[in-house]
């Protein structure tokens, strides 16, 4: 499990559920399968699935959480499932009240630190829709460089290419 | 987390799905026909999620689906355990086998040792299923198991269903 100043980075639990449903139901939710057209039941397989990847992989979505309250705020971590070229990173924050407060950046960065660091990754990518301005805007703060040449999941994706991150 | 139990029968071992389980859910969720019970057909991706969904059941809920082993090879032929996804109003006993190894009666064999774990295990009264009314497969092997039609309820998907409860089976001799 991961610390940052603010926030503290766990494997997600059941209790994470009524937040996380909360989110995938709503439109902020369309660019990982959710919207408003999805249901509870949906959001529900879709987070266990999210737990089971670590059962497969080994790393995977960590929750973030406020570290003072314990607040579920989001998920980022490690995501690698097929049919993904290569491995990625990524991020969703549930609440809008929690937006631009600089938390998914700062769980990001953690989650980089964790994934060259502690395993030794060599590279890591991230899969964005063209249309996800939020999403792009955060990786452009992480650093990242478009990678044109790439491979991805899906033709209209972009893939930012993040770079190792400097030691904390 | 919940530790996945091994279950054995005289011609299956129960275990955990594990990431080598992935080309076989690809190939059940493939064939339409095959999988037409079970929300097929799906995508390699969807039916990646489905794998991946099966585990963090078993996180969520302390119960979920096992992998069925034939025990003379080793091969994985299918799965068979308990489900309850949110918003449904019961859980239900499932099991699922690749079409050409139906017809043996592995999937009763299997439910046999599922409904056993749920009464000594999990400790529940007794332990339920539900089909729709053409999947007469489903409702020969309810049957078969020794099970009864106790309601028929309207689930949240619209379909209204007759409802099973199964008894906990008779001891097994040892395998």
């Amino acid at each position: 499990m991961l610390e940052t100043a603010r926030l503290s980075l766990r494997k997600p639990q059941a209790g994470d559920i009524p937040a996380w449903t909360a989110f995938f139901c709503t439109d902020r939710a369309r660019f990982i399968g959710g919207g408003t057209d999805t249901d509870a039941g949906r959001a529900w397989r879709a987070f266990a699935a999210i737990m089971g990847h670590w059962d497969i992989h080994g790393f995977g979505t960590f929750t973030f959480c406020d570290k003072a309250t314990g607040q579920p705020l989001g998920g980022c971590g490690a995501w690698f499932p097929v049919p993904w070229p290569e491995r990625e990173i990524g991020w969703t924050i549930w609440n809008p009240e929690h937006e631009g407060k600089g938390y998914v950046a700062e769980a990001a960065r953690a989650v980089l630190l964790h994934v060259f660091g502690d395993l030794g990754w060599t590279t890591a990518v991230s899969y964005i829709d063209p249309a996800n301005a939020r999403s792009i805007a955060l990786a452009q703060r992480l650093g990242v460089a478009r990678d044109d040449a790439a491979e991805r999941p899906d033709r209209e994706d972009l893939v930012y290419r993040h770079p190792a991150p400097e030691a904390a | 987390m919940t530790t996945i139990p091994h279950l054995k029968t005289e011609r299956l071992t129960l275990r955990a799905p594990a990431p080598s389980d992935f080309g076989l859910y690809r190939d059940f969720y493939a064939d339409a026909e095959g999988s037409g019970n079970y929300g097929g057909p799906l995508r390699s991706d969807q039916a990646y999620q489905k794998l991946c969904a099966d585990l963090g059941h078993w996180h969520l809920q302390g119960f979920g689906k096992w992998i069925m082993e034939r025990r003379e090879d080793n091969q994985a032929i299918g799965g068979c355990g308990i489900v309850h996804p949110i918003g449904w109003p019961s859980h239900e006993l499932t099991w699922w086998l690749m079409p050409e190894h139906r017809g043996h009666g592995y999937a009763a064999e299997a439910s046999r040792a599922v409904i056993r774990f749920a009464c000594q295990t999990l400790r529940w009264p007794n332990v339920e299923t539900h089909m729709r009314d053409e999947n007469a497969a489903a409702r020969r092997l309810a049957e078969g198991l020794g099970g009864k039609v106790v309601r028929r309820e309207t689930f949240p998907d619209g379909v209204t269903r007759d409802v099973f409860v199964l008894p906990e089976p008779e001891p097994e001799s040892a395998p």
